[in-house]
């Protein structure tokens, strides 16, 4: 018959778990949880920094739905969250798509060079590419204007209808390779003994990539498509420093304003943290909203295949 | 013997205790000096703090402080960080009561970021009867207080005046046959400038020479321009102006020079790209406060000889040929780290206001202080090797014309909508023409305006204090308005 352990050896086995989780209860507490609540509750409030606060009930959230800038921001903000799904994410499938061949011995460096640009962030990209968009004198409208005879002069980030346009170019460069990697390594997970017997009841390549393919890297592709939603709505720092000699960094007329810059120029550069708690509110219902109606799709699709 | 809970969490345990002892040790050395979010360099905390966001203001400052050092025995610290970082640092350290600067010199319009609250809740040190009892108040460009005052209350001094001309290419001006004297209106200079863009093309058909270097968003230009036209973004009162004629007149002007047919200017940008394009030739004049000259003669000492400066053409016939672009301000933050304002405004009258040296400084600078008595200082009347004048000659006549451009906590808002009443002007010149034009910058400036006083209304703070200002009148004041 075993004797039981003492009580200490007990204790010390039934507490070590919580031990070792309480640095991250702590850390979600402190970091996570608190602002989490005093963001909901400055929502409410209109303040002059951290210090002073007036309640305004509702008067946040009114004003922000009814203001022309934020429709702008989310305007803006939605039409870069779909050019990253329907072309950054199709072109980072693509490039991933010629680096899965097996033949390419220059594979490792391919795939390297596509995916440092990723390394230098937002803040680089945007100051390097407000250099090569200068007009006349600029790289990418000189190599326009060579490849299409089209662009020399367009100034892209003071005409309104060149500001998105630009800022997605500059996304693309940033994130294609990113976005390559999780579809180059979903793909090198496809069952290749599928994709052998398609061909054998001669399934064409077309047919092999919507009928194996696709099917196979599914699950991928909806953590790709809902990260990329989520972390385009998050987008600041790319058009911010773009912009940053066009309208204090939002674009002429706006064109360059996200939600989350609409947040910064209330929290930062107004002081008031109430009613950039109210954005950021409206933010993750948004995001939430998304990310649902994404997910359910994708497994409704996955379902019905 | 055996960590009991495997070599990761030891090696995560061990990894604690040794940062947390380099944390004590470094603590005993004496403590981390950080003003805004910036750690002071020396282990000796200095007597005063002093953050600007220009190496060039830094360097001349530098030069002087030893005598001031060696007077008063103290030690004064230089900061130099980047103008929107200095803005957020500062505006957070305040926000949280963490330590700031004793002094900081700010950018045009950054002011607004900390006057947005009631008067006594500004985070700056009310300045105005220290300027008036010490009698600087009478001898600076009184204009020059606008930029840095809240309700007739002044919360920064006045580092410059910047009066704005028209830099240009001499020998190209000259050898296409433009007579600057005869550009008096800026109607005449667009006509010159049509007929110059039209007449000179490279063999494909591209303009040879554009007449003006113009942004395309006009923003700061604009302003400077609505200025010079007589109407700011407010009033002194705090009222927002910019939706008036002046600015209908501005804007429908500006929107014919950046594009179609009667396109006369590039936008060439800063910089590098500016100074090619003044090499090139493919800009001919472009707006040149006196701070802009020192950029070109650092930027591009080939141009030596070939630049010329003329006043700004006028809006009518014999009106106001200046304007103002850009400035800065030496504010106090309240609580400065030191602690000692006496000394810090001492520090201030010395690098500011003292005569003597202003004169070395214009040299180096070409800014124009705005202390009408250091005028007659013989650095102000000196050649520039680069230019070929005497830029204090220059630009003096014109300071006393620089217009008043009062400021408010909303001028960041106010220029963004700016910006938006002229895209959509631009856009209607683009899809229409000229027909009608004049109405949509008339709507859009209005409907921005109103969209200013929206946001100004929002501010229950600024809002309290106006019932507060109000019900404290007298009745019969009340009544009387």
């Amino acid at each position: 018959m075993r004797s039981a352990p003492p009580l200490a050896t007990w204790t010390r086995a039934r507490l070590a778990p919580y031990a070792f989780l309480l640095p991250y209860f702590l850390i979600t507490a402190v970091f996570f949880l608190y602002p989490l609540i005093y963001a909901t509750v400055l929502a409410f409030y209109q303040t002059d920094g951290p210090t002073r606060r007036m309640f305004v009930g509702l008067g946040n959230f009114k004003f922000i739905l009814t203001d022309a800038d934020f429709h702008k921001a989310l305007w803006n903000t939605t039409v870069f969250t779909l050019c990253s799904i329907f072309i950054q994410l199709p072109l980072s499938l693509a490039l991933a798509m010629l680096l899965n061949a097996k033949s390419d011995r220059l594979k490792g460096l391919f795939r390297l060079i596509i995916f440092a640009p990723n390394l230098v962030g937002q803040v680089f990209v945007g100051i390097v590419f407000t250099m090569l968009f200068t007009p006349k004198y600029g790289l990418f409208n000189k190599l326009l204007q060579s490849l299409i005879g089209w662009g020399l002069e367009q100034n892209w980030l003071f005409d309104p209808q060149l500001v998105m346009p630009a800022i997605v170019i500059a996304s693309l460069w940033l994130y294609v390779g990113f976005n390559m990697i999780y579809f180059l390594a979903a793909l090198q997970n496809v069952d290749q003994t599928l994709v052998e017997a398609a061909r054998i009841d001669g399934a064409g390549p077309i047919s092999i990539f919507l009928n194996v393919t696709m099917p196979a890297i599914a699950p991928v592709t909806t953590f790709v498509v809902v990260t990329s939603t989520i972390n385009s709505f998050q987008l600041f720092e790319l058009p911010f420093t773009l912009l940053q000699n066009s309208n204090n960094g939002y674009g002429p007329d706006n064109s360059g304003l996200t939600i989350v810059g609409y947040l910064y120029r209330f929290a930062f550069e107004n002081g008031d943290l109430g009613s950039a708690s109210a954005v950021g509110w409206l933010l993750t219902c948004i995001i939430f909203i998304a990310s649902l109606v994404q997910i359910r799709i994708a497994s409704r699709v996955g379902r019905e295949q | 013997m055996e960590f009991p809970y495997g070599r990761a969490a030891l090696g995560i345990a061990v990894l604690t205790v040794l940062s947390a002892a380099a944390l004590l040790a470094s603590r005993e050395r004496g403590p981390a000096v950080v003003v805004a979010g910036v750690p002071v360099a020396s282990a000796k905390k200095p007597d005063l703090v002093f953050a600007t966001f220009t190496k060039e203001h830094a360097a001349a400052y530098h030069a002087a402080l030893p005598a001031f050092e060696a007077k008063h025995n103290c030690t004064v610290q230089i900061q130099v960080v980047d103008p929107r970082a200095l803005q957020s640092r500062l505006q957070s350290a305040m926000q949280v009561g963490a330590d700031v600067p004793d002094m900081v010199e700010l950018q045009d319009g950054f002011l607004s970021y900390f006057i947005k609250g009631p008067l006594e809740n500004v985070h700056m040190v009310d300045l105005t009867d220290r300027l008036r009892s010490s009698g600087i108040y009478d001898k600076v460009v009184v204009n020059r207080f606008s930029k840095w005052s809240r309700g007739g209350r002044v919360f920064a001094l006045p580092h410059d005046v910047h009066p704005a001309m028209l830099a240009y290419r001499k020998d190209l001006v000259e050898q296409l046959g433009i007579d600057v004297n005869k550009l008096t209106t800026w109607e005449e200079f667009a006509r010159v400038g049509r007929d110059i863009v039209q007449k000179h093309r490279n063999p494909d058909g591209s303009p040879m020479h554009y007449m003006i270097d113009l942004p395309a968003d006009g923003e700061n230009i604009i302003i400077m321009l609505g200025l010079q036209h007589g109407t700011g973004m407010f009033d002194a009162d705090g009222n927002v102006t910019f939706d008036d004629e002046a600015y209908v007149d501005v804007i429908c002007w500006y929107v014919k020079q950046i594009q179609g047919p009667t396109r006369t200017s590039f936008p060439a940008g800063w910089g590098q790209n500016l100074a090619k394009a003044m090499i090139d030739g493919l800009v001919l004049f472009y707006v040149c406060p006196d701070w802009r000259t020192m950029q070109f003669e650092m930027d591009v000492p080939k141009l030596k000889g070939k630049l010329a400066l003329m006043p700004l053409p006028a809006w009518t016939p014999g009106g106001r040929r200046t304007s103002t672009w850009g400035a800065t301000g030496l504010a106090f933050p309240k609580g400065g780290v030191s602690h000692n304002f006496d000394l810090a405004w001492e520090l201030a009258v010395y690098l500011y206001f003292d005569e003597k040296q202003l004169g070395p400084r214009f040299l180096q600078t070409n800014i124009l202080p705005p202390l009408t008595t250091a005028w007659s200082q013989p650095e102000f009347s000196a050649i520039d090797d680069f230019w070929g004048v005497s830029l204090g000659k220059t630009f003096v006549p014109l300071a006393k014309d620089v217009p008043p451009a009062p400021t408010n906590a909303f001028h960041f808002v106010a220029a963004s909508k700016i910006n938006k009443a002229f895209t959509k002007a631009s856009e209607h010149y683009a899809a229409h023409g000229e027909s009608g034009l004049r109405d949509v910058a008339r709507r859009e400036l209005h409907e921005c305006a109103e969209e200013v006083r929206t946001a100004m209304r929002r501010n229950v703070f600024i809002q309290r204090e106006l019932d507060r200002t109000q019900s404290t009148r007298p009745a019969a004041t009340r009544v009387a308005e």
